[in-house]
């Protein structure tokens, strides 16, 4: 628009009179005395206040811009460009198998830091013990060799190939013996590669050598059925269940597995069918299994294989020669009890022992035969290849070595040197062999002693395949580029043996190709990435069919009673058992495991002498005193530790400790008591005549928790009896005494979602697994053994254990009380667990007390921490009634003082890019995986629709193998949570005081008769 | 003031013959303008390693973090607010001293207000100190202020007992130190008028400009008296809220209406046992017995025997409800308390507070300087006991017993503490140094009334009763600065 309007400010401008036009000609009104400022008299001149002023702005400002220099900037994602699978801040998860088990590894930008479980995995159907959820962190184990090395020197794999194969063809040419000492191999592959190493070398002879071997029932069954294999075992298809130190739930073969099937018939669906299995365990040291049976002897090592004579006459009907009758009153009444019970469940019974004893498993095997087991709750049809260790083979191999008859010797996963029952015998006759290589990952006791290590890839670096069950094959593939310069042990006897194959990705194939897929029904490479995405392969299983064995009992009832005259002669017997946590040691430096609290002595980072309080009592002794313990010739110190049901006269020691080459973490960890273990009958048997002496040391033991009973206090733990839940359901819970509460506070609105937990504590066997998972998944710090002992563990999860005592029916669970028990009653021992987690109270105590609101309420229900917040008064964790709250005394994720946990260089990779690590100085707790309901809400949304039930699962219930635990959408009346809530068997921990936790559990129920309660 | 005498039978309040107004000045001035004697060194010298220790200790908490000291997942709190509940209960007996004995027109406060509430304030800081050093990220402490910031509505949580600690503790110490400073102002001036050179214009700008007319002194009472006012609350709701941080939580042990009260009377009762270590010695050190006198001594052992008496009906009313009350968890912390594994810390905590007191009940005791003195050290002992038994049995054991953990203290944990009684004594022996310890304008209000020798003019004049006159000369016999003997020919 033409305008031609002009418009003036004012009446100077109008009439440009001549003071305005000069005043105009300059950008600022006034003259900037820049001049006058820069001269060097205006220094010493007096500065106008104005002058003054600008010039401090313009100081200050400058200052302030030349401050904010530009932070370093690191680039944490250096795709220039973008590998098309990866997508930053996406997880990416791929099928592999770890010991058998079909997992998911989640990858985030190329790096693996998790491990699930495959929900479709046969043995532990999603589930995954503690030993796999803590394997990611080996990977990043900085004390992994980087290269392979000869005589303690890095070489490379060029100058390693030569020199072995030149060996090699020199020793094939002297035709001495190569062994291949190896621990389990179930993979098709692995040991095809080993046949073609073989069929290269003739020699060779692959040996079978496991620390802890199940040689006992593999030729027991050759002795009763003329099948040497280990039988899948069916705990779900039993009624009855005894156990003779057999530790199925902890340690015992497949303990994943058995979870799941133990549980089966004692969850919150079994009970509400009004049934539940009933389990008897007659163990010495108080185990996992044995602290989840309904009914638990404790009996001497020695009196095992007498109680196992008596069961069999008391089922067959029959005396074998030599039976006596037991010294131990309550074990013979069990013992009778058990009979009946058994007989009356027939075929649907199961009776498992521990032991490693040929004759011992044998007479099991008739037990069982006439209980007509197999078939329905054993399979010896589709075998378990978990374990096929043949113990006198490589007795045979040592005497071998010792002799000059072998040349070359390859150990892959197997130490020897270390869990040998006689290590010096090895490191003699490893001496006189030519050849000594070993696959280790990293330079332990057995590749210490040898020539050449080459290093093997670890399992997430890897190709492979394993077949845990028969007809079950499971894919292992790779999740990462190897982290150092290390190549698969297959690879490398390729390479040796002078195959075809040069690489070992290729062997798998074919091998997969020609002979696996085809099982699946799958082909070619179609088929091959079904599997890479599926996992496995399943054959149908072959029918199983009911053996029976008349086999003659006579000769093992005369090892049996021999043995235990032989035990009982001495003062003390001693029993050896694996820890939860650290099984055979061969993960010893994993800080996860070191850490997790064995379930029933809540003892971490060392093993420790396990003794009844009434015997260690007598012999003058208290907890954390250090005995030296001898047997065999060998002698170990060790801190006592007073375990209610542990035998009298017995003590208990766990293997897998004491690594003295292991790595910082594993070294120096309690003590080796593998050498306790005898050669017997053509088996490694872990029981000894011990005797013990006191050192007059004190040691204390790093325990979680040092209290152990629950004082009564009812509103914790709630438990009853099966005949009393069947009369009725709602009587252990509390539920008929309901009454008016009233509130201080406003009830939240949880709109749309109230996030909350049912946990199951008769589903829980207390194994652990979650309290490793959660860590993972958590960035939860490893504190060490000095914090430990101070109480300072981080775990976010952690399981309460409360040991009661019975005396005649009645339940004793006041320390007053238990101190004036009688020595008999305080055999009597049951143990009830607790997973104990934030409880996300309606009404939290911590969020009323906060007083900078770190800790807040949100709309779903959820007990916010806001890290960045907090001041860290500690005042929310003193008013927490579930002392859940963990506080960061130190700065755990960059202190020197811990560095060996997870701060090694290539460690802090593990950590979930999804949660941040917490500084010192701050609270921190289960947040109920907030990240894991953020990322499940988030998918929703993307593919528009609202989240499901079993949507979001949190890190512990994954894990759980016994599925205890239940986390959902309450506000959902169909979700699995809202059911499992509506259960009879629901209480809330401390209810009275109105929290309102968002945690609800379900009442501890016993299949128990009311005398034996 | 001094237009009527007072009653004969009333104790004299300051004792001693010839003593003039110039004298007075003379007496509390000459620790200030004197050098130190070997004594003040002494002491100062061991005050200040202690504080010195208190600097390295603090220094390494919050370099390496809390963790170094031996708390634990179960028991959050230990030395830390044992030490800081100590402190601020010590605190108590200065502002009681200074406002409501002012109130009351208890004249005797005059001669040991000013120490009193140096020691309050001192006592504050020490308090305050440990309220930061035992924050887990003591930088971010600035979150705790209701400040106005760029988070949105991100206030501090007003629900919070700490919170109310903030503003509590944060109004004592103004409120103290503004009432401690107006008191000064007159005796700064005659610092002042008595110094010359630097030091002359230091306490002349300290002064404030006092020139000791009619006027300024009209306002000098009508503002110790409003803030007197303002303060005589604040005895009785400092340490409810301090209280309060135990009462309104969930703990069984804390969780006890009972809780203010005894902590106010537990908090004068320790101020007082305070104020008699600090005086008994000061008042040797430094001359000043015909100030602070045997009559001021036993009326501050009176004060303890109520208040310790106070404490132990709590102790035992805490006892009995927790059995009335039939809640298994306070009955559990009770029984625990007692006859647990810190059994040992409770019994001496009964011991100090309760069972030896008691020995004030005659009046030998209460007159006799070294047991009085030795009475504070173990009520002073026994009041940290109480603390610590609160804090720390309640907390090692509370619901769920699978927490249940012990506490044992680390060198830093002792460090602090001990560092914080250095930091005290340091404050408070620089105070002698730099400040009159008495206040020289309030005792010379009771030169013309309520001393000895007005009194002995009275009595030397014969218009008394006689049975007055002989019970008032029974009554200088406790008097260790009266030579009793003068009065044997009146």
């Amino acid at each position: 628009m033409d305008s031609n309007k002009k418009y003036w400010k004012g009446l100077e401008e109008l009439n440009k009179t001549p003071e305005f036009v000069e005043k105009n000609k300059h950008e600022f009104a006034e003259p900037i005395p820049v001049e006058e400022v820069l001269e060097g008299g205006s220094l010493f001149g007096k500065t106008p206040r104005r002058d003054f002023l600008k010039a401090l702005g313009f100081g200050v400002g400058a200052v302030t811009l030349a401050a904010c220099q530009k932070v370093p900037v690191h680039k944490s994602i250096p795709y220039l460009i973008k590998p098309e699978e990866v997508t930053p801040g996406v997880a990416n998860y791929y099928s592999s198998s770890f010991d058998g088990h079909a997992i998911l590894v989640k990858t985030r930008e190329g790096r693996p830091i998790k491990v699930e479980g495959n929900p479709n995995d046969l043995l532990s159907k999603g589930g995954l013990g503690a030993q796999a959820q803590s394997s990611v962190l080996d990977l990043y184990d900085s004390n992994r060799l980087q290269n392979p090395k000869q005589d303690g020197a890095e070489v490379d794999w060029d100058s390693i190939d030569s020199f072995i194969k030149g060996e090699l063809s020199a020793i094939k040419a002297g035709g001495k013996k190569i062994a291949i000492v190896t621990s389990t191999i179930n993979s098709p592959s692995t040991l095809s590669v080993i046949a073609d190493f073989i069929a290269a070398y003739p020699t060779a002879k692959h040996v079978t050598y496991d620390a802890v071997s199940y040689t006992g029932i593999i030729q027991a069954n050759q002795n009763s059925f003329g099948k040497a294999v280990l039988p899948h075992y069916n705990f779900d298809n039993a009624d009855v269940i005894v156990s003779f130190g057999a530790d199925f739930l902890g340690t015992w073969i497949s303990p994943t597995e058995f979870i799941g099937q133990y549980v089966k018939n004692r969850n919150n669906k079994s009970l509400q069918s009004k049934k539940m299995s009933r389990h008897i365990q007659f163990e010495s040291g108080m185990s996992n299994t044995g602290s989840n049976a309904d009914v638990r002897i404790p009996i001497k090592p020695s009196e095992e294989g007498i109680a196992l004579i008596n069961l069999y006459n008391a089922i067959s009907g029959t005396t074998l020669p030599g039976s006596k009758k037991l010294d131990n009153l309550p074990a013979e009444n069990a013992i009778a009890v058990a009979a009946a019970e058994l007989k009356a469940a027939k075929g649907k019974a199961l009776v498992v022992a521990g032991s490693n004893d040929v004759a011992v498993q044998t007479l099991v095997n008739s037990i069982n035969s006439l209980l007509g087991s197999y078939g329905s709750t054993i399979d010896l049809d589709n075998a378990s290849n978990q374990f096929a260790g043949n113990d006198a083979e490589f007795v045979a191999l040592v005497s071998d070595m010792n002799n000059g008859a072998v040349d070359a010797v390859f150990f892959l996963d197997a130490n020897p040197a270390y869990d040998y029952h006689n290590p010096n015998a090895i490191k003699a006759a490893l001496k006189k062999v030519r050849l000594r290589v070993s696959f280790a990952r990293n330079v332990e006791e057995t590749a210490a002693l040898c020539n050449i290590v080459a290093p093997n890839h670890y399992y997430l670096e890897s190709w492979g395949d394993s077949n845990a069950l028969a007809g079950y094959y499971t894919v292992v593939q790779p999740t990462i580029n190897p982290v150092y310069n290390t190549r698969q042990a297959e690879t490398s006897l390729l390479a040796w043996s002078n195959g075809t194959f040069k690489e070992y990705y290729a062997y798998v194939r074919d091998n997969w190709d020609k002979k696996l897929l085809a099982l699946g029904g799958l082909t070619g490479l179609k088929g091959w990435e079904t599997l890479l995405q599926t996992g496995y392969v399943k054959v149908a299983d072959k029918t199983a069919t009911a053996y029976t064995t008349n086999h003659d009992l006579t000769a093992a009832a005369q090892t049996i009673l021999a043995h235990s005259a032989e035990l009982a002669g001495g003062k003390v017997e001693l029993q050896l058992y694996q820890s939860i946590a650290l099984r055979d040691g061969k993960r010893a430096n994993n800080p996860w495991l070191q850490e997790l609290p064995d379930p029933v002595s809540k003892v971490t980072w060392e093993n420790f002498a396990a003794l009844s309080p009434v015997y260690a009592k007598s012999l003058g002794l208290e907890q954390g005193d250090v005995i030296k313990i001898t047997a065999n010739g060998y002698s170990i110190a060790l801190p006592v530790l007073l375990q209610p049901g542990q035998a009298q006269g017995t003590i208990s020691v766990a293997v897998g400790y004491g690594r003295t080459l292991a790595g910082p973490v594993g070294e120096g960890k309690g003590e080796n008591a593998f050498p306790f273990n005898t050669f017997r009958n053509g088996a490694f048997i872990g029981t000894a005549v011990a005797t013990i002496d006191k050192t007059g040391d004190q040691s204390e033991l790093a325990q979680t928790q040092t209290h152990h009973s629950y004082e009564g206090r009812n509103s914790i733990i709630r438990e009853t009896t099966f005949t009393e839940y069947k009369k009725n359901p709602y009587a252990a819970s509390g539920h008929f005494d309901e009454h008016k509460t009233y509130s201080m506070w406003d009830e939240y609105d949880h709109p749309t979602f109230n996030w909350v937990m049912a946990i199951d504590l008769n589903a829980c066997t207390g194994c652990g697994a979650c309290v490793v998972a959660c860590s993972a998944e958590n960035n939860v710090p490893v504190v060490g053994k000095d914090e430990v002992r101070r109480r300072r563990e981080m775990h976010w999860i952690r399981i309460d254990r409360y040991y009661s005592f019975n005396k005649g029916g009645d339940l004793i669970t006041k320390e007053s009380e238990i101190s004036q028990l009688s020595d008999a009653n305080m055999d009597n021992v049951s143990v009830v667990y607790q997973p104990m987690l934030c409880q996300h109270c309606d009404h939290a105590p911590c969020e009323t007390v906060c007083p900078v609101l770190a800790t807040v309420h949100s709309s779903e229900g959820l007990n916010h921490m806001a890290y960045n917040r907090c001041i860290g008064t500690r005042y929310c964790a003193n008013n927490c009634p579930y002392k859940v709250r963990r506080f960061n005394w130190f700065n755990y994720w960059n202190d020197a003082r811990f560095d060996n946990y997870l701060q090694g260089e290539h460690t802090q990779l593990v950590l979930n890019p999804d949660v941040v690590t917490r500084f010192r100085g701050v609270m921190e707790k289960c947040s109920m995986c907030i990240q894991r309901i953020q990322a499940g809400k988030l998918k929703a949304k993307m593919e528009k629709r609202s989240v499901k039930d079993g949507d979001i699962k949190v890190a512990c219930q994954q894990t759980c193998p016994a599925n205890a635990i239940v986390f959902g959408n309450v506000n959902d009346p169909n979700s699995e949570v809202a059911k499992a809530l509506k259960s009879e068997r629901t209480y809330y921990v401390l209810e009275e005081l109105n929290t309102q936790p968002g945690v609800g559990y379900q009442v501890k129920v016993r299949n128990r008769t009311e005398l034996e309660a | 003031m001094s237009s009527h005498n007072e009653s004969i039978i009333r104790e004299p309040l300051i004792t001693g013959n010839n003593i003039t107004y110039a004298q007075i000045t003379e007496d509390i001035l000459r620790p200030v303008e004197k050098l130190p004697g070997r004594a003040w060194w002494i002491g100062f010298s061991v005050a200040s390693m202690g504080a010195t220790l208190w600097l390295f200790a603090v220094s390494y908490t919050f370099w390496y973090g809390i963790g170094s000291w031996g708390l634990n997942k179960t028991v959050g709190w230990a030395w830390d607010i044992t030490g800081f509940v100590w402190w601020v209960g010590i605190g108590h007996a200065g502002t009681l001293i200074s406002a409501i004995l002012l109130l009351f027109r208890q004249k005797w406060r005059n001669s040991i207000n000013r120490s009193a509430e140096a020691m309050t304030i001192f006592a504050v800081i020490c308090a305050a100190s440990y309220i930061v050093a035992h924050m887990g990220r003591p930088w971010m402490a600035v979150y705790s202020l209701p400040l106005p910031n760029q988070y949105g509505s991100l206030w501090v949580n007003f629900n919070s007992p700490l919170i109310w600690d903030v503003f509590a503790i944060s109004t004592y110490f103004t409120v103290s130190l503004v009432f401690w400073y107006t008191g000064l102002l007159p005796d700064i001036a005659t610092i002042r008028d008595r110094a010359t050179g630097l030091r002359r214009k230091i306490y002349s700008f300290m002064s404030f400009g006092w020139t000791g007319s009619v006027k300024t002194w009209q306002r000098f009472e009508t503002v110790s008296l409003i803030l007197a006012g303002i303060s005589t609350p604040l005895v009785l709701s400092v340490h409810s809220i301090v209280s309060m941080d135990f009462a309104t939580s969930l703990e069984p042990g804390w969780h006890t209406t009972i809780f203010p009260p005894y902590f106010v009377a537990g908090a004068i009762f320790s101020g007082f046992a305070m104020v008699q270590t600090l005086l008994l010695i000061a008042r040797k050190v430094l001359g000043l017995e015909n100030y602070i006198t045997m009559f001021h001594i036993e009326a501050m052992n009176k004060i303890i025997i109520l208040t310790g008496s106070i404490v132990m009906v709590a102790y035992c009313t805490e006892f009995f409800i927790a059995y009335y009350s039939q809640v298994e968890y306070e009955q559990y912390a009770f029984i625990n308390r007692y006859f647990g594994p810190y059994w040992w810390a409770s019994w001496s905590m009964f011991c100090c507070n309760c069972i030896i007191p008691q020995v004030l009940w005659f009046k030998k005791v209460r007159t006799s300087i070294a047991a009085t003195w030795f009475l504070s050290i173990i009520i002073n002992i026994g009041m940290w006991f109480e603390r610590f038994v609160i804090i720390v049995t309640s907390l090692h054991r509370d619901f769920l017993p699978s927490s249940w953990a012990m506490f044992y203290p680390t060198w830093i944990d002792v460090s602090v503490f001990v560092g914080s009684i250095g930091v005290f004594f340091t404050l408070f022996l620089l105070f002698l140094r730099v400040l009159p310890s008495i206040a020289i304008a309030e005792v010379k209000l009771l030169l013309k009334g309520s001393s000895e020798q007005e009194k002995k003019k009275i009595l030397q004049s014969g218009h008394i009763d006689a049975t007055q006159g002989a019970f008032y000369k029974d009554a200088l016999t406790k008097f260790d600065a009266i030579d009793i003997a003068e009065y044997e020919k009146v």
